[in-house]
């Protein structure tokens, strides 16, 4: 185990430079830059936008403003944003807790959904024709859309909740943290139970069919027996895998999500640094959302092997 | 067949339903949704400030406003007014002098009595120091227009600054509008680094910063002592909370969350007349949407007569009755009605595509087959960009198009992102612009229509080059006199309006959507912006 940890870690290195090369150039090819919010005000002159685009280093050639961005973010020095000049490193971790509170509250409700929903479908006909229903209705339900359907009615309507924002301003309960979870949550949690239901569904029919299934039913283990401790452990690998990184994923990219309750978590820090092509932030932003992604997968191969002795030869 | 029941039992099934509802109902009651008062006025705002220091943002100073005061401001008449001044300096007054050598000398009294919020005294010497800091060059502020003008400061006193310019600088009214800096804060220290000042900086203003709470609100809270007296500012707290997304502003407005939006978008101000206990309020803005006729780019453009007829092609009430639901008024030039410099008697390019069609034949413009005009085999056909997700620009370009179309041009309209469509726009590389300038509060032209002012070196992307109003406008800005000068920009006014550089539209009209009970509250036609009279608004009877 240890030498999978080491043989990743050293793999993803090499993986993080590529990375980082590809999102810098693509970041520089996206048509405008920091500065253009600065064109719109007319009380802003040309030397003005000369001296503020070499105050931010952005006349030095491309290759040397990468090379310098790479040395010092290795060094642990991730610069300063160009919107308000604190320290990168900073803007990105205040972020942080907001956003795993959401990706975790989510992440477990969708399974508290799925697992259950992605059983039952795999054995009762019925259940499988209405829960595969929900579930093409969650997968395709945009969550732009379903965002604001859900403040329409609980928030406005129904005035049950509140529409958006991480707390009520003065109010420091855990109640009002909850209240505030819920809709966001609903949103996020929907998408991902919908899909995730299916995928455990399709995982667990496949298990159901095979001969140690029969065998354990002549050894007279219970049909709940047979599905929860024989089928169930069988399927849970590969559906393991796609959560962990599903969750890596949510955790960079609730973006959407974040714009329209407001959530002031990396994802609403993204779209900021994005519309202001804030470099330093999208920069360190992006590339955490790579190590995320590599990190989770590894934390699901290890989950696997542990889950499922057969993986554990593999490499 | 299996059961559904062996995995959930009916009795769980309702249980967990049961306490599913519970904590709904738990989780609800603890967002007790109270309208505005005297204690707290939520505002709905749409974006997080960069910095609260006011000269190095680059976006409205809404928040900073109620801080850091200006020297001057300006009222919702546009008229100049002294905040920490004790008058505006005027050549009538004394206050600003020609000097032989052409350089001009401008006395700042200011108003004694003020204090910052630390209890220190507001004097001259801030005054001096905020100019040496933004000259020094090793702060990023956003602008130093006019400040590198500046050759010294003197101050004579405590509460007299003397600024003297190396040359006749004409705005030098609005030049302090941002405030001062603290000497007794900010001296040795660096500007871009100062993160103290820049997050909660140390102002004279009715409110200060009690706290900023990243990606979600920024508190401010009433400065005790303030140097208009005791009794204001008389709203206790305002919460500035960040909503980006349009729809979820309305939707916190609607829902009781926030207590108000500063600039409604017209098309959303219908949906919000119906609730109840706000009011929009409305003022003439200072800016103007029009379409930019990129000359340089799209050669055809350099002609009058194709710029007059594309304009006489326009149906610009029956685009503001429609499309912008009445909300607008339609303009004919750029500066706006509510400026001292305005100039109402302009020729005007009123609908009249017979009109159109005739001036295109005289240019010698003939219709092809298909319908579009072409001259020395050139199709009279031109690309529009503008911003995409602005749905009413999105909107007004489709009506163009088929104005256009009816008098034989074919325009083609391709949406760019906000952040995009400026450095395109910066480097000239587009036919024709739908957009708007948001024009400062004093009238200066030259930086839009003078010849020698096309980007980079300006904003001039018409890309009009006209001597006779080049002049004009350099002059206009080396006349020290408001009155002469005023004089000369409505004669630049009228020279802009024949030459018709560009498609002038409609105003770019100011909507708030306040609480009926909000009194004082009067809105800003400039980016002085709605709160420059925060101090006086007041939570009443509705």
């Amino acid at each position: 185990m240890r030498g999978l940890i080491v043989r990743r870690l050293l793999q993803s290195i090499p993986l993080l430079v590529l990375i980082s090369v590809l999102v810098f150039a693509l970041l520089q090819a996206v048509p405008g830059g920091p500065l253009s919010a600065y064109l719109e005000n007319p009380n802003v002159r040309p030397q003005d936008i000369e001296r503020l685009r070499a105050a931010m280093g952005l006349d030095r050639p491309l290759a040397e403003q990468y090379l310098s961005w790479l040395s010092a973010f290795v060094r642990g020095d991730w610069g300063y944003s160009f919107a308000d000049g604190r320290p990168v490193f900073d803007r990105v971790l205040e972020r942080v807790p907001a956003t795993l509170e959401l990706v975790g509250a989510s992440t477990l409700l969708a399974l508290c959904i799925a697992l259950p929903v992605g059983v039952l479908a795999s054995v009762h006909r019925l259940f499988d024709r209405i829960s595969s229903f929900g579930a093409v209705a969650g997968i395709s339900l945009p969550v732009f859309w379903f965002g604001l359907l859900l403040q329409l009615v609980f928030a406005i309507t129904l005035g049950w909740l509140p529409s958006s924002g991480r707390t009520s301003f003065g109010v420091s309960s855990f109640a009002d943290r909850v209240a505030h979870l819920i809709l966001p949550v609903m949103v996020l949690a929907a998408v991902q139970a919908a899909a995730w239901s299916r995928y455990l569904r399709r995982a667990m029919r496949e298990t159901v069919g095979r001969p140690f299934m029969n065998a354990a039913r002549v050894r007279g283990v219970s049909e709940r027996g047979v599905l929860l401790r024989h089928a169930l452990p069988n399927a849970l690998g590969p559906f393991i895998t796609v959560v962990l990184l599903d969750a890596a994923m949510m955790a960079s990219g609730a973006v959407v999500t974040e714009s329209v309750f407001a959530w002031p978590g990396v994802g609403s820090l993204f779209t900021e640094s994005l519309v202001k092509r804030d470099y330093p932030v999208l920069m360190a932003f992006l590339m955490f959302g790579a190590v995320a992604v590599m990190v989770l997968n590894l934390i699901a191969d290890i989950a696997v092997r542990t889950i499922d002795p057969r993986a554990r030869g593999a490499t | 067949m299996t059961r559904l029941s062996f995995l959930l039992s009916r009795r769980s099934t309702l249980g967990l339903a049961a306490s599913f509802c519970c904590t709904f109902a738990a989780c609800g009651g603890d967002t007790a949704r109270s309208g505005p008062s005297n204690e707290l006025l939520i505002v709905g705002y749409d974006r997080e400030p960069d910095t609260m220091n006011r000269y190095a943002t680059h976006i409205l100073e809404d928040i900073e406003s109620c801080v850091v005061e200006g020297l001057v401001t300006n009222d919702e008449n546009m008229q100049i007014i002294p905040v920490l001044a004790a008058e505006i300096p005027t050549t009538e007054n004394g206050g600003v002098v020609v000097r032989a050598d052409g350089g001009m000398d401008v006395t700042w009294k200011l108003r004694p009595g003020v204090k910052w919020h630390d209890g220190v005294s507001h004097t001259s010497a801030d005054v001096k120091f905020t100019v040496d800091a933004i000259n020094k060059g090793d702060w990023k502020p956003e602008s130093v227009d006019g400040f590198d003008r500046i050759s010294s400061v003197d101050n004579p006193d405590s509460l007299t600054a003397i600024v003297h310019y190396k040359e006749v600088y004409a705005p030098y009214q609005l030049q302090f509008v941002r405030g001062t800096l603290p000497r007794h804060v900010l001296e040795g220290r660096d500007l871009n680094t100062a993160n103290d000042y820049n997050r909660a900086p140390l102002g004279t203003g009715p409110y200060k910063v009690k706290e900023w709470k990243t990606g979600e609100y920024i508190l401010l809270e009433r400065a005790e002592g303030y140097w208009r007296g005791a009794e204001y500012p008389k709203i206790k707290q305002l919460l500035f909370r960040f909503l980006t997304n349009t729809t979820t502003r309305i939707n916190l407005l609607k829902s009781g969350e926030v207590h108000m939006v500063a600039l409604v978008a017209w098309d959303k101000v219908r949906e919000l007349t119906a609730i109840s206990g706000l009011r929009m309020n409305r003022v003439v803005g200072n800016g103007y949407e029009h379409v930019t006729l990129n000359q340089r780019h799209f050669t055809p453009f350099a002609e009058v007569k194709v710029r007059q007829a594309l304009a006489h092609a326009v149906d610009r009430d029956l685009l503001v009755r429609t499309i912008l639901d009445g909300q607008v008024a339609v303009v004919n030039g750029p500066i706006q009605p509510l400026s001292p410099a305005y100039e109402p008697k302009v020729p005007t390019y009123g609908f009249d595509p017979a009109r159109a069609r005739t001036l295109l034949a005289e240019a010698g413009w003939v219709p092809g087959a298909d319908g579009i005009r072409a001259k020395n085999g050139q199709r009279l056909a031109f690309t529009l960009i503008t911003q995409s997700g602005f749905a009413i620009r999105e909107n007004v370009s489709q009506a163009l198009q088929e104005a256009f179309r009816d008098v034989g041009a074919e325009m083609t309209v391709k949406l760019l992102d906000g952040t995009s469509i400026s450095s395109v726009w910066f480097k000239g590389d587009f036919d024709a612009m739908l957009h708007w300038w948001q024009m400062g509060a004093d009238p200066e032209l030259t930086l839009f229509f003078a010849g020698d002012r096309m980007p980079p070196a300006g904003r001039n992307i018409n890309y009009i080059n006209d001597a006779e109003l080049t002049s004009l406008l350099y002059r206009s800005d080396r006349t020290a006199d408001v009155a002469q000068r005023n004089e000369l920009l409505r004669e630049a006014q009228r020279r802009i309006a024949a030459l018709a550089p560009e498609i002038v539209l409609y105003n770019t009209a100011k909507i708030d959507a306040v609480p009926k009970a909000l009194k004082g509250f009067t809105g800003n036609p400039t980016n002085a912006g709605p709160f420059w009279n925060v101090h006086l608004w007041e939570i009443g009877t509705p």
